[in-house]
């Protein structure tokens, strides 16, 4: 190519010197390590489901996460019939050693320390990265900033109440694509106090409590605040205060995990191992090569993730059974392919962390308060609309409004009708209530994310329609 | 405001790249210390206080082309391809050419001499708009003619991050690499308050700004604070301009620009093939197509973008570059100021501390929402302001996200925080051994895991792995933790880590990848 007409070349960077770091981004360390600055884990959620009969825990007070699972064959097929998906899951192997699309979901109270024993199954290395959680980066799961696993116990605190996932940072592209992620829930320090399922706020069920400052909005019964300038904290600063402080119960909980997949991506990169230093296989079928430089020599395949073209959706594992630039409503309970075959449309126990009731599509009554929780799991844009006024608490695990950080943001009302826009792996959390029946849908638009914003109209792929039946 | 100069944030807000500081005798090229700058010197001499508005500074761009070495695998491999791409620049008399252009930053009111000489064959021109949609252009110049120059004197307006760009022929020159970034800073702070990037910050803004370093929860320095016994800048700030880059389109529209001189690629043809070219199947792998002749890669590369940049660099050279990726203490706040010259939707998801969104195109938000990710439209400027508290879901005592002491660890003698254990550690461990670049000895590969090393991603993930595997050649960038200015000042530092901030502030340097580059392709 004699393109240039000015003859300049514009070099690369000087990277002699960073053999080391330039080594690290294209082939991370893979390591057992210990856990540096150990304490002892306190998350009482592992036992708790234990006691349900749910499973039995491996190491106390600690979750267990390997990485990756093929999911059941029962599970892979597209609604249309005309694809066999592939997928790469996560397993809990105390409490759901199958695996599941999405991951089983985690909930930990504030203030505990979590311990996650997290094994990677079979040569890919693999990582999990808590995001939005914030530890140190041997904690924060991602390979080039620390290392892969091997076989390693994540240990953090979390420290701010509200909604979070988890997935691998290995190749994020391909597997988070293919499904290894799962919700990461962050409750109130006493959430899992209550074990007696008479009483309310039982662990097990709902009511629960989440973050929020709704007293510009009564109509949630039931928020109690706390000290207008320290929030959580005690009026010395030197302690915690109630334990509910700046929370909102809420009746009924609905999570709404969008994601699509594009099965060309399926079909062509089914393989985890392909896609590493030395992965490439030859055409008589052995591996290329012996590295021993990598990013100098590593013959890495090349890829085609730069084109992704999504053409099945799901809204939290249940698949939306329209084609592109259709509409369809989902359906949870229903048999599959078409449905998500949830029993009584609810996600069972022993995939929220022993808490039986999650929904979701929408049934509950006038009069209760609906928490939402909403994650972008998809690489396209979305658009949320809800059919009802809705009142918008929280964002990727920090609640608007509430102190210390009081002053700067809170809490607002999303009016019926009025669509708001989240991309890749943006979440939030949404008050819902009514006083008088409401029988509706929200509506989830899918852009793509080229070209939004360049021509007159956005790009819709595909609208997802979730009901809301408040009886 | 303690500490502040406007002279100051200025030269830091350049430190590690093409930077012209508007009204300054530091424009730099990356290296303040051993005086390799090639920066001018139209500005007033000293400029320790603010411009009376009496000077001029000149710009002084030549719109051409260049062909750009980019980030892939090795290059040396067989079938591997020459991982480059032609573009079209703004290139600054002071500066080598890249895309984007300079980052130019200026104060209200600055005057500015834009001379721009067009050295392409056809039509081309240069904007800086308004600071909305409504508002008039800051800069339209029209259209240049091949061969000519056109100068025009500005004022810079309302305090703001804008894009620098040829609007002709919409938006093929801007995507072709003619844009770089525009920043303004307010003259002064709100009476009574302390500095933020805006003239205007909404209360909410203002607010958090002004409890940065006063406030228990927010420890350390103010934003506008300084602190020269630690080398800490005040104003901390930085530029992440997104873009996308398409090889085989650029490569097209710039045959077709020198083949049809004066005619324009049609733009709505370049916006389909960017964005909607169809699939191809370009792996190797037997695996994925039992046809593929390993190791030659499949020479069909559609036209959608395979190279995504931050101010016009990937993956490892993001990552580990200075001026692109924040690295300051816990208590030491800063700004990055996020443009998207492209056509997609980029999803900026920072790690080690969720960021205030205090800005969306020059409106300071009245409602800052504290996220961990947000969306970057195309032509959107946002503002992402990083409180730079320690990460908090390290165990600490009452863990409610403050700065409590940590946790006495289970061992004993120290505790969760500082992670003085962590810091010691080396991933991969000392003593792990590969053949060095130049193949003559065994390079050790360890790295210490100090000071604290964190990524920011686009979490559109496409845009991240579209060279293959893993984030290395990705829209990526980082943000690292120094210290702790309530705990221990410094984290022991990593060799290599010191190379990295000498090399990236010497932003002219440039080198080959190891092993060197592939024979050039003939012409």
């Amino acid at each position: 190519m004699a393109l240039p007409k000015s003859g300049t070349r514009i070099r690369r960077k000087k990277i002699s010197g960073m053999q080391a770091m330039w080594t690290k981004m294209w082939d991370p360390p893979k390591d057992s390590p210990e856990t540096p600055e150990l304490v002892a884990a306190t998350n009482p959620v592992p036992e708790f489901m234990a006691s349900l009969a749910l499973g039995s825990v491996s190491t106390p007070q600690t979750v267990e996460r390997i990485l990756l699972n093929n999911l059941p064959n029962d599970q892979t097929v597209t609604w249309d019939g005309l694809k066999d998906l592939s997928f790469m899951v996560f397993d809990d192997s105390d409490f759901a050693p199958t695996g599941a699309f999405p991951g089983a979901t985690i909930r930990v109270p504030r203030g505990v320390i979590f311990h996650c024993q997290t094994q990677g199954k079979g040569p890919p290395p693999h990582t999990i990265h808590w995001h939005g959680i914030e530890p140190t980066p041997m904690n924060d799961g991602v390979g080039h900033c620390s290392m892969e696993i091997g076989d390693y116990l994540y240990q953090w605190q979390p420290n701010f109440i509200g909604t979070y996932f988890y997935h691998c940072h290995r190749n994020t592209v391909q597997h988070f694509e293919f499904g290894l992620y799962g919700m990461l829930l962050v409750e109130p320090p006493d959430a899992y106090d209550q074990r007696d399922p008479a009483q309310p706020f039982y662990a097990g069920g709902y009511p629960r409590r989440t973050a929020a400052n709704t007293s510009a909005f009564p109509q949630f019964p039931g928020f109690i605040s706390g000290h207008p300038t320290l929030g959580v904290g005690n009026a010395a600063d030197d302690g915690v205060g109630d334990p509910h402080a700046f929370t909102v119960p809420y009746d009924a909980e609905a999570l709404w995990v969008l994601d699509d997949r594009d099965s060309v991506w399926s079909d062509l990169a089914s393989n985890a191992k392909a896609f590493y230093p030395g992965g490439a296989v030859t055409n008589d079928g052995h591996l290329a090569a012996v590295v021993d430089r990598p990013g100098v020599n590593d013959q890495f395949p090349h890829g085609f993730f730069h084109d992704f073209n999504a053409d099945y959706w799901y809204v939290t594992g249940v698949p939306v059974p329209a084609a592109r630039g259709g509409t369809a409503t989902i359906n949870p309970s229903g048999p599959r392919p078409t449905g998500g075959g949830l029993p009584g449309g609810l996600i069972p126990p022993n995939l929220n962390s022993g808490v039986t009731g999650m929904q979701v599509a929408v049934d509950a009554r006038v009069n209760e308060t609906i928490l939402v929780r909403c994650l972008n799991a998809a690489y396209n844009s979305i658009t949320v609309t809800l059919p009802m006024d809705a009142v918008v608490i929280a964002f990727d695990g920090r609640a608007l409004g509430v102190p210390p950080f009081a002053r700067y943001n809170h809490a607002f009302l999303l009016r019926a009708g009025t669509p708001y826009h989240l991309s890749t792996a943006r979440r939030f959390d949404l008050l819902l209530r009514s006083a008088t029946p409401v029988s509706g849908t929200a509506t989830v638009q899918f852009f793509d994310t080229r070209g939004q914003r360049v021509a007159a109209t956005d790009p819709v792929l595909v609208t997802a329609r979730i009901p809301i039946e408040i009886r | 405001m303690k500490d502040f100069k406007r002279r100051d944030f200025l030269k830091y807000a350049g430190a590690g790249v093409a930077t012209i500081l508007v009204g300054c005798n530091s424009n730099s090229n990356g290296d303040d210390e051993d005086g390799d700058s090639t920066g001018s010197n139209s500005g007033p001499a000293g400029g320790d206080d603010l411009p009376s508005g009496g000077e001029t500074e000149t710009l002084h761009f030549t719109i051409t082309d260049a062909m750009k070495e980019m980030i892939t695998h090795e290059p040396n491999n067989p079938g591997a391809g020459p991982a480059e791409c032609y573009f079209w620049v703004f290139q600054e008399e002071r500066f080598p050419a890249d895309s984007p252009g300079p980052q130019i930053f200026a104060v209200e009111g600055d005057r500015i001499e834009v001379k721009v000489t067009n050295a392409l064959d056809g039509p081309h021109a240069f904007f800086i708009p308004g600071p909305s949609q409504a508002a008039p252009p800051m800069v339209d110049t029209g259209p240049i003619a091949p061969g000519e120059t056109v100068s025009v004197i500005f004022e810079a307006g309302a305090a703001g991050t804008y894009l620098y760009h040829d609007n002709m022929n919409a938006p093929v020159n801007r995507v072709m690499g003619l844009h770089g970034a525009f920043v303004v800073m307010p003259r002064k702070a709100v009476a009574g308050h302390k500095l933020t990037p805006y003239a205007n910050p909404s209360p909410g803004v203002q607010q958090l700004f002004d409890d940065f370093g006063s406030t228990p929860w927010w420890p350390g320095l103010a934003w506008e604070e300084g602190d020269p016994s630690t080398d800490t800048p005040p104003a901390r700030q930085h530029v992440w301009l997104c873009h996308q880059a398409s090889p085989v389109l650029f490569a097209e529209v710039g045959e077709f620009a020198q083949a049809n001189p004066g005619v324009d690629f049609p733009a709505d043809r370049f916006v389909a093939l960017f964005l909607g070219d169809p699939f191809i199947n370009t792996s190797n792998d037997a695996r994925t197509d039992v046809n593929a002749s390993f190791p030659v890669k499949t020479t069909g590369f559609n036209r959608k973008p395979h190279f995504f940049t931050i101010n016009g660099q990937s993956g490892f050279f993001a990552h580990h570059n200075p001026a692109i990726v924040p690295m300051y203490r816990v208590g030491e706040p800063c700004v990055v100021r996020i443009l998207n010259a492209g056509l997609w939707l980029h999803s900026m998801h920072l790690h080690a501390n969720h960021f205030y969104v205090t800005c969306v195109n020059n409106v300071p938000q009245e409602n800052p929402l504290w996220l961990d990710v947000f969306n970057v439209f195309p032509m959107d400027s946002v503002d992402y302001t990083i409180p730079f508290m320690r990460p908090p879901d390290i165990p600490n005592q009452r863990g409610i996200g403050r700065a409590d002491a940590g946790v006495v660890i289970q061992s004993g003698g120290t505790r969760t925080w500082p992670p003085v254990r962590e810091f010691e550690i080396h991933q991969p461990a000392i003593g792990t051994l590969a053949t060095s670049f130049d193949g003559t000895r065994q390079s050790d590969l360890a790295a210490r895991q100090s000071p604290l090393c964190y990524p920011m991603h686009d979490h559109s993930e496409p845009s991240q792995t579209s060279q293959g595997g893993n984030y290395n050649c990705g829209l990526i960038a980082g943000v690292y933790f120094l210290g702790d200015r309530n705990t221990m000042m410094d984290f022991p530092m990593e060799d290599e880590f010191q190379m990295m901030i000498d090399f990236g502030r010497r932003v002219a340097e440039t080198g080959p990848p190891p092993g060197g580059w592939p024979p050039e392709p003939d012409s």
